[in-house]
Order: C-alpha cells, then sequence, then structure tokens
C-alpha cells in the first residue's frame, strides 16, 4: 500500500478509489506458473478492511467465468492464501467453485497456521511459508508496484455496471465496457467494443499508458494522474480512437494515425508530435 | 420438464409484478400450469395484482415453518384452471428466508406445474439472492430510463455470475410518441448497451393502471388491449413459438419518417 499521505478536511477523500493514482491491486488473480495455475488471494492489508467472504467468492466466480479458459481440463491449482484466515467450509467452496470450471484444488501455500491446519485437515497439501519470506518470486512481485508489469488479462465477455477489473498489467477486454463498469490497470486497456464507463490507463503513475476502443463513449477517462471527460457534443465517429496523454491533458485521435503521428517524449513526460519534436 | 423463471430487474417500480401476472395469467390461458411465487416477503403485491389477496391462508413462511403443507398455502386462481399462487409473508422481512430454503420451495413446486414464475424484489440484497437462487432462466424488465437500464445491466451481471444464462429481456413502458421526438431511449438503445435477446416490448397504457387496482391482468380483460396483446406475445415466444414484434412505432411519424424506418435510416 503506497498512498500519498494527503491532508484532507474532507472524509470523502480517505476513500480508496478516490485518488486517481491507486496502487491497490487487491483482486483475486489467477496465472500459469509451469503446469499449474496459481490462485492468488489478495493479503488482509491489500484488501485493506474486512471484506465479507461472500464477496471473495463473488469476486473468484467472476474471474472465473470471465477469463479465457486458457487451461487443461483437470489442471491443478495452487492456492496462495498468504495472511488470509481460510476455515475448511471456505476452502472446500473455493474447491468446488474451482471444480465446476474443470480445475482441481490441490496444495494450499499460507502463512496462517489456522489455515494450515484446515487446509490438512481437509486433505490438501500444505506449504506453510513464515511472514516474512516471501512466497515465492511471482507473488512477490504483485506486491511491490514494481516497473515489470504482470501478464496481460484477457476479458472475454462485457463488463457491466457494477464490475471493477483491476490488473497490475494490460486489460484486454473483448465485450462492451458498459456505464458503470470500471477498468483499472497499471497498464494499456484495449476495448474490442464499446467503451462506456471509466477506464484508467497507467494506474501506478505510468504516463506512457494508452486506453484505445472501437468506439469511445466514455463516462470518464484515466490516464497516470490525468482525467478526461467526454465533451458535451461529441460527433459520433465510426472509426477506433485511442486515448493518451499530451502536454495539456489527455488526448483522443484515430488509432490509425496515433502510431504515424506520435512519440512518446520522457522529458515531458507525454506523447507529442513527431513533426514538432523535431 | 418444468421451467423456474424468475422476473427481475434491480430498480424498483418498472413493472415486475406486473409482468409476472400478466405471464402467469397469459401462460394458464394457453392451458399450461404456472405457480407464481411471490418472493418480495414484507412487500407483497402479486396477490393484490391477481386480486387473490382475501383468499390468502397460509403464506410461504407458514410452509417453510412446517405449519402447513405446501398444498395448502398455494392459493388457486377461480378464473383460470392451472394458475396458483404462493403468497409472501406480509409481516415478516427478506431476512428470514435461506436461498435454500427458496429453493427447497421451487423445487417442489417444479414437480406439479410447468411453470414456475417467481418474483423478485428489487434490489440487490437477500431478497434478490432468494429469488434468484433456484431460477434456470431469467426474464429482466427495464423501462427505457437511464437509471433502469444501468441497474438492469447490474443485474444481468450478478445473474451470470450465478450461471444464470438464459436471459431474456422485456423492455416496459415504451412510449412510442415521445421515442419518435428523440425524447425517450429507443428499445434499439436498450439493446445495444444490455446485449441480451429481446423477449418483449410492451408499451405505456392506462389500462394497465386501471387493470392493476381491479386486480384482473389485462390479459384476461375483456377488450382488447395493446398491452394485453404484448403480454400474450411474450408467453407465447416463451413457450418457443415465433412472434413478430408488435410495431409500435406504425401510428407514430409522418409519411417521410415512417418511410425511412421502413429503410433503416
Amino acid at each position: 500500500m503506497n498512498f500519498e499521505p494527503t491532508i484532507s478536511l474532507d472524509k470523502i477523500d480517505d476513500v480508496p478509489d478516490s485518488s486517481p493514482l491507486v496502487n491497490r491491486y487487491s483482486q483475486i488473480c489467477l496465472k500459469h506458473d509451469g503446469d499449474q495455475l496459481l490462485l492468488v488471494l489478495p493479503t488482509q492489508a491489500e484488501i485493506n478492511s474486512d471484506l465479507p467472504w461472500s464477496e471473495t467468492w463473488q469476486e473468484l466466480k467472476h474471474l472465473l467465468q470471465t477469463k479465457e479458459q486458457s487451461w487443461q481440463v483437470g489442471t491443478k491449482v495452487c492456492l496462495i492464501a498468504k495472511d488470509r484466515l481460510l476455515d475448511a467450509r471456505q476452502l472446500q467452496t473455493i474447491a468446488e467453485t474451482l471444480n465446476e470450471v474443470k480445475l482441481s484444488l490441490e496444495t494450499i501455500s499460507t502463512n496462517r497456521r489456522q489455515t494450515a491446519v484446515a487446509a490438512a485437515t481437509s486433505g490438501y497439501s500444505v506449504q506453510q511459508t513464515s511472514l516474512s519470506e516471501p512466497l515465492n518470486p511471482e507473488s512477490s512481485e504483485i506486491d511491490s508496484p514494481s516497473l515489470v508489469l504482470a501478464e496481460p488479462l484477457y476479458i472475454q465477455s462485457t463488463v457491466r455496471s457494477g464490475v471493477e477489473i483491476r490488473h497490475p498489467g494490460t486489460v484486454v477486454i473483448c465485450g462492451d465496457l458498459n456505464p458503470g463498469g470500471k477498468a483499472i490497470a497499471a497498464g494499456d486497456i484495449f476495448v474490442w467494443g464499446r467503451l462506456r464507463g471509466i477506464a484508467h490507463a497507467g494506474a501506478q503513475g505510468n504516463r506512457q499508458c494508452r486506453i484505445a476502443a472501437l468506439q469511445m463513449e466514455f463516462t470518464q477517462l484515466r490516464i497516470a494522474d490525468a482525467v478526461a471527460r467526454p465533451p458535451k457534443l461529441r460527433p459520433r465517429r465510426l472509426s477506433p480512437e485511442l486515448a493518451f496523454v499530451t502536454i495539456e491533458g489527455i488526448r483522443l485521435v484515430k488509432t490509425l494515425d496515433f502510431a504515424k503521428t506520435y512519440i512518446f517524449s520522457s522529458s515531458k513526460e507525454a506523447w507529442v508530435d513527431k513533426n514538432e519534436a523535431k | 420438464m418444468s421451467r423456474i423463471i424468475v422476473v427481475t430487474s434491480g430498480k424498483g417500480g418498472v413493472g415486475k409484478t406486473t409482468t409476472t401476472s400478466n405471464l402467469g395469467a397469459a401462460l394458464a390461458k394457453q392451458n399450461r400450469s404456472v405457480a407464481l411465487i411471490d418472493a418480495d416477503f414484507g412487500l407483497r403485491n402479486l396477490d393484490l395484482l391477481l386480486g387473490l389477496e382475501e383468499r390468502v391462508v397460509y403464506t410461504a413462511i407458514d410452509v417453510l415453518a412446517g405449519e402447513c403443507r405446501l398444498a395448502q398455502a398455494l392459493v388457486k386462481d377461480k378464473r383460470l384452471k392451472g394458475l396458483v399462487l404462493l403468497p409472501a409473508a406480509q409481516n415478516r422481512n427478506k431476512e428470514s428466508v435461506q436461498p435454500e430454503q427458496m429453493k427447497k420451495l421451487a423445487n417442489a413446486l417444479a414437480k406439479g406445474y410447468d411453470y414456475i414464475i417467481i418474483d423478485c424484489p428489487a434490489g440487490i440484497e437477500l431478497g434478490f439472492r432468494n429469488a434468484i437462487s433456484a431460477a434456470e432462466e431469467a426474464l429482466i424488465v427495464t423501462t427505457p430510463e437511464v437509471a433502469a437500464v444501468r441497474d438492469a445491466d447490474r443485474v444481468i451481471g450478478l445473474l451470470e455470475a450465478e450461471g444464470v444464462n438464459k436471459i431474456g429481456l422485456i423492455v416496459n413502458r415504451v412510449k412510442p410518441l415521445m421515442v419518435e421526438e428523440n425524447k425517450m431511449m429507443s428499445v434499439e438503445d436498450v439493446l445495444e448497451l444490455l446485449g441480451v435477446p429481446l423477449i418483449g416490448v410492451v408499451p405505456d397504457d392506462e389500462k394497465v393502471i386501471v387493470a392493476t387496482n381491479r386486480g384482473e391482468p389485462l390479459v384476461l380483460g375483456e377488450y382488447d388491449s395493446v398491452p394485453a396483446l404484448a403480454y400474450s406475445n411474450i408467453a407465447r415466444r416463451l413457450e418457443g413459438e415465433k412472434v413478430p414484434f408488435l410495431d409500435l412505432m406504425a401510428n407514430q411519424g409522418n409519411i417521410l419518417s415512417r418511410l425511412r424506418r421502413m429503410f433503416g435510416g
């Protein structure tokens, strides 16, 4: 958690999402590791409060359904529970949920004794780690907001109202991003459909990140610390557009024109016109 | 094979209960046996709309508490053979029922009826989760308003996460005149956003209010009205029939705009 210390009079400012520079990647994530899959739960600190278990479970179900099913039937899953307390019943729910998508829970890695006991009693193999040492290279990578981004997240469904996709890498949405829906990525965001909700690229402060959509009808675009609202009157354009940060703020151009016109200037921390840069 | 369908919307006041009562009546009219479950515990209305209020003796809560048999709690509609209602309790709230209990009730009814239609309460809390727990299919009711469509979108997302993937959309209270003047979202706008198959469009009509107050589903009315026809058509589509959608815009606009519509412009 790297919140900037802010002085605020207003309680609302404390809501973690209100800052454009949130480094909160507190979502469950699923990644390949050799021939097994790692299911990483956010740590107690990352979820920031006692998020009810039902929400975590909802999130897991949603993740499994929207994620591209890029695994073989019967792939083994290692649950990285970190410091989360899980009882036998919760472990069983996770196992059942994974079963529905033809995955089998095999190993549980935790640094809580109670979780380890519950897992062992239920017949899973347990890796108990101490609090200090990192669980494995992958999970420590998620903890620190490093410059190395996670592998892109590919979502194969429409992101509907109330759903928030958070990912420490690039997000590709094959569907629409509906109003009320949100995508927050440390990398770029590509929407292969209509972008009508809120998209936040470069959420860890990378101003080079871009947002592209087949049709831009967004509620709000954010790149790093820049925010853009749609203009009151916008011609309905039919060509795909791309949003990026210029010195004046976020700009939209036709995706086709972008690569040949703009270049990223690291000194100005913004994209500039190639012709003017010369 | 009976079908368990939940009628839901997220937002309140868009016409879930009206839809439930009319669909139930329309299906019963087509010689199907239909059980309606009112899942709106604490704010029950379905019995009023069906005109069955004074015949409610036991409620779903009584069945779950084992104070009566399921068959005793079912209120039979005198006008229509094959239509029954399982009323909700009015003196309790939504927390008094668990999703598993609702599932048990619906599955028990599924043994004796072709259709189980569950009237879902507004919101997405426990009452909603109770109502959808048993459902295999869902009908989303929305009106062409931004707030209603936004809530419908949220609910569709929740249903999909629960594994209810057979979803039909009913756009209720469409005012063709306002659509023509571009003052209201059109059915196409709603469809484009929600991306689920359309199963019915119901126009706004005063007769709906009259019928509701009388406790008589529109489809049972003596006079044919456009909304009644729309509801019958939805029932037929549920049965698998291919019924063309009513052209609500037919009487709107001048010759020029009609021609433009015909040519898809």
